[in-house]
């Protein structure tokens, strides 16, 4: 579903379709119950965003003749919109999956378990990182390290005693790691089996459908309507 | 033939010319329980490894010799056999859960061994039933607490059926509720699976009583083997410098002053019920002067306190009130004990002392100052925290730079640092890693290290929280001298800590902490006698206090806590004949 509208924010360039999209996105955030995760998502890509509608902008008020025309605002909200259809899907998609069931389907797909492991064994391990990291600043700050001040080059090399201890007490873990997995026999067998499994039901294979004949629809009307129709209704701001 | 047979063990890691084990011989029964120990360095560690294969198989290196396991050689066998046959546990509970979900984290092992999901389930099942994880199945493995976290690693590896299972100081990071509850499922497993169980540990004190061989090692040689009473009893032991459980120090005192008690348990609760029987209708003769090896600094309490906490209150940002209504002073040269159970709030109290937290309600003045006012770094000058693990503060080139680095941030000019450095350096003893990177010391040194790096800029309190984790006994033993050393100089000790015996060695002015509260505050001798107040911290007060504590209802001081004390009360009431 969410690699539809992924698709679907490329294949258009009008910004009232792209609003369209985004918002037939909330309904799909709503009954995943991701509503704030969400928020904050856009939130952290808000800059990213203001950047990309602000240089369109801009180039384009000084490439077409400096004129601001609301064909330009237009056109820099679209893409505006774009990308955040774009944030969205991926949030959507990552917020409502499970790392287990993600992993697991990985796995059906043929990718080689090493990838899997790494992959799930990251997540596992972010809140530990998280942690020693809190723990190391305390640490640092015990001993006079100043976090907030001093100018732009100087906060940054602050910033090497948090980070090189955190990077040397990794390396100490994935060694302790790999003794850890040795012990448990791993790649002892070629055919590794799971202890979950992913069954597809009736309600997959329904949405499963839907999706593909959206995919469909969207596919038609990007290149067999829309091209034919002069002006797709925009808003007109100015 | 027993379960695990050792031949002439030699072994060598690669690129180190001294051999780490030197020619062990060594067989091991099926079913029995055995502790393995030996002071920081002796090989202990080295030699388990070689029990599931890690050596030869992953570390290389050059080994001679033989070891078998259950009939296999661990030459002729890769790890992932040898896996289905012993199990090992790290010390460190996180670097050995790999899942998200305690459930999965169990089948991990199985699913590499390629067992069929129906047949895993069984095993998962009986695996976190004996380990008491059942009610845990579905939780996330990074909300386990590190008890919680042990024990999934003890059903992982369980899942898989092993005959024997290795834990290297799997109790290292635990407090000692959560060691005994590691312990007793241990028991459990030997004594009911019939689980063939090897244990390195240096808090001897808590795993004796559980063993019926011990297993000394130092140099990597073994030096002795026996039942626990009788190797913790004989001279090797002694020399060797493990921490010899105090019941079996006074069972030897008394030994030595003619006084007879034959076979002494190692258990207190049945020392003391042999010990009463003895001392039943005896003559109870006090010492001269009881109490007078009370060694208190005279605390000046006229003087204003170098910290002032007045009713602090402080909740973490997700909702845990970490401590509530907390009031104390301490005074210039006080040397204070924090304790009590993990979760109670001890680090959460030491961490508002150097402004890391603000309480939200209440005020904390340092050195007449209120905190409020003052940076974390301007506290920091004043409070120096050491923290448990030193790697989370190691980072410099060399051991130099990094005493340097909190001089430099306190803006001290180069001479007095340059001062400092050498003055830390010769402190800790550790002038001749001046030039080492900090990365490649042992544990213990970069604890000394880290220890130094504070010392450096002369705090006028010093904090360190839990200091004897993972230590040996010899190890905490310079640290205890090293404490006693700062308090004649007058400076202002803090430690928060598990450790029982280490506390009542020194006798410091004791707070007992409990769900954010303290709940006990005063001299060591007042507050370890005060049994009900302890266990409502989940403290277990010290061995030798239990025992008197059981004597006093034949007339016995209740609060003797030397072994010496104890032993010259017993010795005379034995010998002085009958009342």
């Amino acid at each position: 579903m969410t690699c539809i509208l992924f698709v679907s924010a490329i294949l258009f360039n009008e910004f009232s379709m792209l609003l369209i999209i985004f918002l037939s996105q909330i309904p799909i955030i709503i009954t995943g119950r991701i509503i704030k995760e969400w928020l904050k998502t856009l939130k952290g890509g808000l800059l990213l965003a203001t950047m990309i509608f602000v240089t369109n902008l801009f180039s384009l008020y000084f490439f077409r003749g400096q004129q601001l025309t609301s064909d330009m605002l237009e056109y820099s909200l679209a893409l505006t919109f774009r990308f955040l259809i774009m944030i969205t899907s991926f949030s959507i998609f990552f917020l409502t999956t499970s790392p287990d069931k993600l992993s697991l389907a990985l796995e059906k797909a043929r990718v080689p378990y090493e990838f899997n492991f790494a992959f799930i064994t990251s997540i596992r391990f972010v809140p530990v990182i998280a942690e020693e990291a809190q723990s190391i600043m305390d640490a640092q700050k015990s001993r006079g390290l100043e976090l907030e001040k001093g100018r732009f080059l100087s906060r940054i090399r602050n910033y090497i005693p948090i980070l090189l201890p955190l990077i040397v007490n990794s390396i100490r873990r994935s060694l302790e790691l790999a003794e850890a997995m040795e012990s448990r026999a791993f790649g002892a067998s070629k055919k590794r089996t799971n202890l979950y499994e992913l069954e597809m039901n009736m309600l997959d294979y329904l949405v499963l459908g839907f999706t593909f004949l959206i995919l469909i629809i969207i596919i038609y009307v990007r290149f067999f309507i829309e091209p034919f129709l002069p002006m797709f209704p925009s808003v007109r701001i100015l | 033939m027993g379960i695990i047979e050792v031949r002439d063990l030699w072994y060598r890691y690669p690129g180190i010319s001294e051999p780490a084990l030197k020619g062990l011989n060594l067989e091991i029964e099926k079913g029995e329980f055995v502790l393995l120990t030996g002071p920081s360095g002796c090989g202990k560690t080295t030699f388990c490894r070689c029990l599931n294969g890690l050596i030869p198989h992953f570390y290389n290196g050059d080994l001679r010799g033989e070891v078998i396991i259950n009939g296999l050689s661990i030459r002729e066998n890769t790890i992932n056999k040898l896996a289905t046959h012993v199990g090992l546990i790290f010390q460190n509970p996180d670097n050995q859960i790999f899942a998200l979900t305690v459930e999965k984290d169990v089948a991990f092992g199985l699913e590499n061994l390629g067992i069929e999901k129906n047949e895993m389930l069984k095993h998962i099942d009986w695996a976190l039933d004996r380990t008491g994880l059942k009610e845990m199945r579905q939780r996330a493995t990074y909300e386990l607490s590190g008890g919680q976290k042990q024990r999934l690693a003890i059903a992982s590896i369980l899942a898989m059926k092993p005959k024997i299972i290795v834990l290297d100081e799997p109790t290292s990071f635990l407090d000692p509720i959560g060691a005994e509850k590691i312990f007793k499922v241990l028991q459990a497993l030997n004594k009911e699976d019939r689980i063939t169980i090897i244990l390195i540990e240096h808090r001897i004190d808590l795993a004796a009583r559980y063993v019926n061989r011990v297993i000394l090692f130092n140099d990597g040689k073994i030096i002795d083997d026996g039942p626990p009473e009788k190797v913790f009893s004989a001279e090797e032991s002694r020399l060797a410098g493990v921490g010899i459980p105090k019941i079996i120090q006074l069972g030897k005192r008394l030994r030595r002053m003619g006084v007879n008690l034959e076979n002494l348990p190692l258990d207190t609760l049945m020392f003391t019920e042999k010990l009463k029987e003895k001392l039943v209708n005896k003559r109870i003769s006090l010492l001269a002067e009881p109490n007078t090896k009370v060694n208190r600094m005279i605390e000046d309490s006229g003087n204003s306190p170098i910290i002032k906490v007045c009713d602090i209150s402080y909740s973490y940002p997700n909702g845990v009130e970490a401590i509530k209504n907390v009031s104390l002073n301490i005074s210039k040269g006080e040397f204070v004990a924090i304790m009590g159970e993990n979760g109670a709030g001890k680090t959460t109290l030491v961490k508002h002392f150097n402004g890391l937290l603000r309480p939200q309600i209440g005020k904390i003045f340092i050195d007449g100052i209120d905190s409020a006012t003052m940076s974390v770094a301007a506290l920091a000058r004043k409070v120096g925290l050491v923290f448990q693990n030193p790697d989370d503060q190691l980072f410099s080139e060399n051991v130099e730079e990094e005493i340097k680095f909190a001089l430099k941030n306190f803006g001290f000019n180069k001479e007095i640092i340059e001062k400092r450095v050498n003055w830390a350096l010769n402190l800790l003893g550790i002038e001749r890693y001046r030039k080492s990177s900090p990365f490649i010391l042992s544990g213990g040194e970069r604890k000394r290290v880290a220890l130094a790096s504070v010392l450096a800029w002369d705090p006028d309190v010093l904090v360190l929280d839990e200091p004897t984790i993972g230590q040996d006994y010899a190890q905490k033993e310079r640290l205890r001298h090293f404490l006693l050393q700062l308090r004649s100089q007058g400076k202002t000790t803090v430690i928060v800590t598990h450790d029982v015996e280490f506390v009542v060695d020194s006798k410091p002015r004791i707070l007992l902490m409990s769900q954010g509260r303290i709940i006990a505050d005063g001299p060591a001798e007042l507050v370890m006698t005060d049994f009900e107040m302890l266990e409502k911290a989940s403290v277990s007060p010290p061995e030798i206090l239990k025992v008197f504590r059981s004597i006093s209802e034949l007339g016995f001081p209740r609060n003797v806590f030397d072994v010496d004390e104890a032993a010259e009360i017993i010795s005379r009431s034995l010998k002085g004949g009958s009342s």
